[in-house]
């Protein structure tokens, strides 16, 4: 209570809360890594891995960032009445890192709608945000698939704190158009789920692969508590179609839809992004699609080829089978846990531990040898990351086949 | 085993028997204004003892804002008898309504210029429509009333759970139409933003006063007390006036009301009219507070979340439903997540009880309806009526049809 | 003066006929409204009605299936007067306990005809008794004790254990929709009658729905139970009178709801072979519309409408934008509250205010 009310004492300089809550950072001292994932509801299995993969980094580090002792806490942006992440316990989220003094680095969030909630509020504060996951391309840059607006308005005082580690729409939709163009594909179909991720890969993908002169005959957002989508795909056989792309995520009924396109286009080749790269999608034992369909089936990851892993990359394999008894770490982990890693190297770097340093550090982040290869990340924040692994499904496991190189 | 359940309920209507229980004692109207006065002191000073940008205050002005919503639907269901399941329908129209006039959302307006009414800072230099707080919420309030009466249109004829179904069906029409917007286009702009939302939306600016910042929550915390006080002026004006009384009767008795002169097509869309405007100011409030206006937030799930709460607290129960709204928002933004959430932890087991929260807050839902399904403050009216009125209101069963039939 | 009077009512006829005409088949013309106008529409420009076909077959499959559902809606409802928010998520636990049961019995999509009928069968009556049984403690625990509580205070209680089994759902088979074995090879096609490919899934379904449905209209009308129930509906004060046990014949009516979502749910699974722990908040709304749709109390009503609710989400899923889906059903449901409020089949049923 005493220290609520000191708090309350100097309650009108809360504008500048960011640049004194720093100066209690000194080297050597203690700072916090917040993620704010959703660990309820339809995501929680994606969020908990990248929560394993976190942890994991930070084990491997021994909790140390330079001369830093780390804390980490996982917050969750998902309440039990909604059972998905919501505005207010996104902003609750960001307010509590932006007013922790110790606070470093604020992994999240998981979906680009919670981000575009938590970036204004932490971009005030100047606290150092990092996503695994977010692919939007607004978030960052204005490039085409922004909308008006983006991404300055996300940035109200103009101060850039946002970086991220998976490359935006723009990139992984080119990826699978490329491959789709190498595979023989004449007439494509698209279902996305209408998440902002789903919505804008498909947008992306319908763009790359007229470009590369394929044939787009629908792109259809489901409803993804629909129970099957058969009609849709009987739309598809009567137009012929003979390659179906999914954009979208596993807990939106990947599993189904694949199952219902596989059925009525039985000699097309179906593909599906990093968003359905999980276990619970490939591995018919464990509820994934069967394997007659995973045998045409391709995912398309941001992660290298498993031989051209840096060693701490193979490293992290083995400790995660290790500890989380799963042979193939679903990506989300993956990404978890370079992030984290970007995060340590970030504070390591900054060598004051300050927020607006940590930014800087993560900005001048250039060449850095990772699991998903070796990237920059560029004045908008974005990796420079161009190249994605395609992989095939093979006894329920994901199995390298090649690396695309996107044609943007 | 049934023999002695059934027993001690068998006396005036078994099937419907009302529970007998005594009735609370009334406290003397000093003791209930002191109470009323004190509380309402307590909730106004309240932000100064709490950190102005924790974690506790911004629950507690969730909890005014859906105190509000939660007071509005109970004019609907609680006085007018109207089982409302679309509720949300409504903070949707209030939060896009402020998306609409407080946001970049329509960025090419007047060439890119856009239109400022009465604001200030940040919001005064940037593309799109931006009007004062104060007149979006009065434009809230518009389109809600207008919204809630053409949904009430249809449910005129219609009497009891038929009313909650139409509702229903309308709130998740709505709901499909926020989700589905982005598709549809006119006048150079999109109906809604769907998944992706409306983001950032203006913070909300009064006269004499700096723009509210995300950072220090009181001021937000102070406008949404504001609100309260309004609303429940309004609400205890309204339960004794003319047209509350209508309310009430209609809900009685709709058949001896219209036939003492009770206007039941305009009582009940005052109703359905009066109850949806507080669910716009809410939802403006809301979403000028959240920051951003997303279609994932209107789903059917958030109407049966301001029911639950007008119901634990009362039906009809003005200072029930104030405590239901508090009671359900603190549980579900504070108490499982903040609370209950470490305790597994601290007792040293190795479980994450997040995958427990949702089970958590039905297990409460049950349990609590379970012990006290009056509510927690029960209308002395209803209270009453359970006691002694429950058989007439099946008399008119003489001339129906079986209700299941092959 | 006569004649005079004669055409008068002449002039009135037409607009008397009308209305006599619109209450008794505009609902039904409202219906029709779709596929006439995209069975007209594929006459000319496809020259064949097969994709027309195509969507009705696949909704009537898909609608046996809420038809169950439904079944078990409309019976709680018209005996108790309840809207059981948590008969959906007993659907789902119909469908996950069959699914496991098909891993602890050793089915594969191996198994032989005879072994996989008979597995089959001891599936339904598993499914059938855990979906039932739970219905029936639901009642004991939550519901029984509300009686003569207001009447919201039973439905929270219901979204409460709504709450409670679609988490028991999450813990059980995580948060993503899971493939399951495809017994049944359930999108082979079994025969092609007319351009319209008939699956297997789409004859189980039908085959599991129609003696099922035909069984229980049996027993409302000629078993004691049966009567009893229809007693109780109709008011539980008099049938208590008349030597009703009114509580063992609600328990009876939950538990019959209650396995025919168990049956539902091993149909579901069976058709769709994916299971998810939402699923059931996503039938019970529409098996719940379809209950309304056809007359809330009524048995042939409900399955009615879950048939009609079955070939509106196909048509709309196949031509108009499966995103759309659901409101398209709401619009439709909210033009029948409208016009014709006791649903198809409906009659006005006891009203509680």
């Amino acid at each position: 209570m005493l220290s609520a009310v000191g708090i309350a004492a100097c309650g009108d300089d809360d504008d500048d809360a960011g640049s004194d809550a720093t100066t209690g950072a000194t080297a050597g001292g203690e700072l916090t890594i917040y993620s704010s994932l959703p660990l309820q509801g339809g995501l929680r299995t994606q969020s908990a891995a990248m929560v394993n993969g976190i942890r994991l980094a930070l084990k491997e580090a021994d909790n140390k960032a330079g001369n830093f002792t780390i804390k980490y806490e996982s917050l969750d942006d998902s309440t039990a009445q909604a059972g998905n992440w919501t505005p207010e316990a996104v902003s609750a989220n960001a307010r509590r890192a932006a007013q922790d003094d110790s606070t470093a680095v604020f992994i999240g969030e998981f979906n680009s709608g919670a981000s575009a909630v938590s970036i204004p509020i932490l971009s005030d504060a100047k606290v150092p945000q990092l996503s695994p996951a977010n692919t939007a391309v607004g978030l960052t840059s204005d490039e085409p698939g922004a909308e008006p607006g983006e991404p300055a308005k996300y940035y109200p005082s103009g101060f850039r704190n946002f970086v991220r580690i998976v490359p935006k729409d723009t990139i992984q939709g080119a990826a699978l158009a490329t491959v789709m163009k190498e595979d023989g594909c004449t007439k494509v179909v698209l279902a996305n789920d209408k998440e902002v991720y789903g919505a804008g890969l498909a947008r992306n993908v319908v763009a790359a692969a007229e470009a590369q002169d394929l044939e787009v005959l629908f792109n259809e957002g489901i409803d993804p508590r629909a129970a099957n989508y058969r009609a849709l795909a009987s739309r598809a056989r009567g137009q012929d179609a003979d390659c179906f792309v999914f954009a979208g995520t596993t807990p939106n009924n990947a599993v189904q839809i694949f199952k219902d396109f596989g059925a009525a286009l039985p000699e097309a080749k179906l593909y599906g992004p990093d968003g359905v790269s999980d276990s619970a999608f490939a591995d018919e034992g464990e509820g994934g699609i069967p394997a007659a369909i995973a045998s045409r089936t391709k995912i398309t990851v941001a992660t290298l080829a498993p031989a051209s892993y840096p060693p701490e990359g193979r490293e992290f394999f083995r400790q995660y089978a290790e500890e989380y008894e799963e042979r193939q770490p679903d990506p989300y982990a993956i990404y978890g846990y370079e992030a984290m890693r970007l995060a340590l190297d970030a504070i390591e770097r900054s060598e004051t531990g300050e927020r607006e340093d940590i930014v800087k550090a993560l900005f001048d982040t250039e060449d850095r040898t990772s699991v998903l290869g070796t990237y920059s990340i560029d004045d908008n924040g974005d990796t420079t990351l161009t190249d994605y692994g395609v992989y095939t499904i093979d006894g329920g496991e994901l199995k390298f086949d090649q690396t695309v190189t996107a044609e943007t | 085993m049934t023999g002695d359940a059934a027993a001690p309920r068998r006396a005036p209507a078994p099937v419907r028997g009302p529970r007998t229980r005594p009735r609370a004692p009334k406290l003397p109207r000093r003791a209930r204004v002191g109470l009323a006065a004190a509380a309402l002191l307590g909730g106004a000073i309240l932000p100064l003892f709490l950190a102005s940008g924790g974690g506790l205050i911004e629950d507690a002005t969730l909890a005014l804002a859906y105190v509000v919503m939660a007071l509005g639907l109970n004019i609907i269901v609680g006085f007018a008898g109207l089982l409302d399941l679309g509720y949300v329908a409504f903070f949707a129209i209030g939060a896009y309504t402020m998306g609409y006039f407080g946001s970049l959302f329509h960025i090419n307006v007047n060439g890119g210029e856009g239109i400022h009414v009465l604001v200030s800072g940040v919001a005064a230099e940037l593309p799109g429509i931006h009007l004062n707080f104060l007149l979006i919420v009065v434009l809230a309030i518009i389109a809600t009333t207008i919204a809630g009466m053409l949904i009430g249109l249809p449910t005129l004829r219609l009497r009891g759970d038929y009313i909650a179904i139409v509702t229903l069906a309308f709130g998740e029409i709505v709901g499909r139409i926020a989700i589905n917007g982005d598709e549809i286009t006119g006048f150079g702009t999109k109906l809604t933003n769907g998944r992706q939302g409306i983001t950032p939306v203006d913070k909300i600016d009064l006269p004499f006063l700096d723009p509210f910042t995300a950072l220090n929550l009181r001021p937000w915390y102070w406008v949404a007390f504001v609100m309260v006080l309004l609303v429940l002026f309004v609400n205890f004006r309204l339960r004794d006036s003319r047209l509350g009384r209508a309310w009430i009767a209609l809900r009685e008795d709709e058949v001896a009301a219209v036939s003492m002169g009770v206007p039941a097509v305009k009582t009940k869309l005052l109703a359905y009219g009066t109850g949806a405007a507080f669910g716009g100011i809410s939802g403006a409030f809301l979403g000028s507070y959240l920051n951003t206006v997303n279609a994932d937030q209107f789903q059917f799930s958030f109407s049966i979340f301001i029911l639950a709460m007008v119901i634990l607290g009362g039906l009809g129960s003005i200072w029930g439903v104030v405590v239901g709204a508090i009671a359900l928002s603190f549980i579900n933004n504070y108490l499982i997540p903040d609370v209950l959430n470490n305790v597994p932890a601290r007792i040293g087991l190795d479980f994450d009880l997040t995958q427990l929260s949702f089970g958590i807050f039905g297990f409460l839902l049950v349990i609590m309806m379970v012990l006290r399904p009056e509510g927690l403050i029960p209308e002395r009216r209803r209270q009453l009526e359970l006691q002694e009125g429950i058989e007439d209101l099946a008399v008119d069963g003489d001339d129906v049809q079986p209700a299941v039939r092959p | 003066m006569a004649s005079a009077s004669l055409t008068g009512a002449r002039a009135a006829a037409p607009a008397r006929v009308v209305r006599a005409f619109l209450d008794k088949y505009g609902l039904i013309c409202l219906l029709l409204v779709m596929p006439v106008a995209f069975g007209i529409h594929d006459l000319r420009t496809e020259g064949d009605l097969s994709r027309l076909g195509n969507n009705l077959l696949d909704g009537l499959s898909n609608g046996s299936i809420w038809a169950l559902v439904a079944i078990g809606y409309t019976l709680v409802y018209g005996i108790v007067e309840l809207i059981n928010f948590a008969h959906g998520d007993v659907f789902m636990i119909g469908s996950f306990t069959a699914a496991g049961f098909f891993g602890t019995i050793g089915l594969t999509a191996a198994t032989g005809v005879p072994g996989l009928i008979a597995g089959l069968l001891l599936t339904l009556l598993v499914a059938m008794l855990a979906s039932g049984s739970l219905n029936l403690m639901i009642e004991r625990v939550a519901y029984r004790p509300l009686r003569g509580a207001p009447r919201l205070a039973p439905l929270v209680a219901a979204v409460g254990f709504s709450f409670i089994l679609q988490n028991v759902g999450l813990l059980w088979r995580g948060g993503s929709q899971q493939g399951i074995v495809d017994l049944i090879n359930s999108q082979k096609e079994l025969v092609m009658i007319a351009g319209v490919s008939v699956t297997h899934g789409d004859t189980l379904a039908i085959a599991v729905t129609i003696p099922l449905v035909l069984a229980m209209t049996l027993f409302i009308s000629r078993t004691r139970l049966g009567k009893a129930m229809r007693a109780t509906a109709q008011d539980p004060d008099a049938a208590r009178l008349m030597g009703i046990n009114v509580d063992t014949t609600i328990s009876a009516t939950f538990l019959i709801g209650g396995m025919l979502a168990g049956a539902a749910g091993l149909t579901y699974a069976l058709y769709q072979t994916t299971v998810w722990y939402f699923q059931g908040f996503t039938a019970g709304l529409i098996a719940f519309t379809a209950a309304v749709m056809g007359g809330i109390g009524n048995i042939r009503g409900a399955v009615l409408g879950g048939l009609i609710i079955g070939v509106i989400q196909q048509i709309s899923d196949n031509r108009i934008g499966s995103q759309w889906t659901p409101a398209i059903v709401f619009a439709f449901l909210v033009l029948i509250m409208v016009f014709k409020p006791s649903g198809l089949l409906g009659e006005e049923t006891r009203e509680a205010g």
